[in-house]
């Protein structure tokens, strides 16, 4: 593969979005980083014959989870990223020798990697082209399977995660669900009434 | 060859960010970071060695990532109405 104006500039865009990312002190400027890395990706995997998984990189992951990111960033007012008090103040330095030193391990075992001469084409990683191998029993059907009953099984525990005092106590006191149920209201008025008054 | 390279330095900068991170939700956007270069390295090597098997594992590590998105925030959300917080330092009543 020959390196050339565009790869050099993907390539910047990559590590200048994800710096960003990993030191804007706002956490709402991070995450439109984060969707920024996302879309240059995405157009990497266009590059390297990887259409429909581009297609779900954008669809999922820089329109569904950042704009989820985004949603729990504003519901919670935590968009600074000085919180608390400073623990470790020498941190950065460690991590950050840290992490130069895995991206040099990185670096140096991936580029050992010896790709075989002549890879046959991918037919630009269409869905025509992915669609026999996902559903195919012999290769990835049932682990699609799993996958989709993992999204089924995040789902219920994320709503349970929300309001767990209201789901339990429905479900093992059904004859008194008013006497466990009525702390709960106040304390999300109260919530709004300190969201309004921040505002 | 360069894509490789570039999705180890991304995993080293998500990894430094979730080292440095104080927030949780700042945290996860790191963790993000790490799980995409992941999937960048898998297309890359898709690419290399003619194979389209790595396409289907980057699109399960795409809906794993939604599915952990969601319990994740959940968890951040249920914590924060609890604590008022989000701070990774402030979360250590666990420790003996």
């Amino acid at each position: 593969m020959s390196v050339g104006f565009w790869e050099i500039l993907a390539l910047l865009l990559l590590v200048g979005t994800g710096l960003a990312v990993v030191r804007l002190q706002n956490a709402v400027h991070a995450a439109l980083a984060l969707i920024a890395n996302f879309l240059v990706v995405a157009g990497v995997y266009v590059a390297l014959e990887a259409r429909f998984v581009a297609m779900i990189q954008i669809i999922v992951y820089a329109g569904a989870i950042v704009v989820l990111f985004l949603f729990v960033i504003m519901l919670l007012s935590a968009a600074s990223a000085n919180v608390g008090q400073d623990l470790l103040p020498r941190l950065p330095w460690v991590a950050g020798l840290g992490a130069a030193g895995l991206a040099a391990v990185l670096v140096y075992a991936l580029t050992r990697f010896q790709p075989p001469a002549n890879a046959p084409a991918l037919g630009g990683g269409l869905p025509q082209a992915l669609g026999p191998l996902l559903y195919d029993p012999e290769k990835w059907l049932y682990a699609l399977l799993v996958v989709g009953f993992l999204l089924l099984v995040a789902t219920v525990a994320a709503v349970v995660l929300i309001e767990p005092e209201r789901i339990i106590s429905a479900t093992s006191h059904p004859a008194h669900p008013r006497q466990d149920q009525k702390p709960t209201p106040p304390m999300t008025e109260q919530k709004d009434g300190k969201a309004v008054v921040k505002r | 060859m360069i894509w490789l390279i570039a999705s180890a330095l991304l995993f080293s900068i998500g990894a430094y960010g979730a080292l440095t991170r104080r927030t949780a939700i700042l945290m996860f956007l790191s963790i993000e970071l790490m799980l995409n270069a992941a999937a960048l390295s898998l297309i890359s090597f898709s690419r290399l060695s003619g194979s389209l098997d790595a396409q289907v594992v980057v699109l399960f590590i795409i809906a794993i990532a939604a599915a952990e998105v969601a319990v994740g925030l959940g968890l951040i959300v249920a914590i924060f109405r609890r604590r008022e917080t989000t701070s990774v330092d402030e979360l250590r009543q666990l420790r003996g």
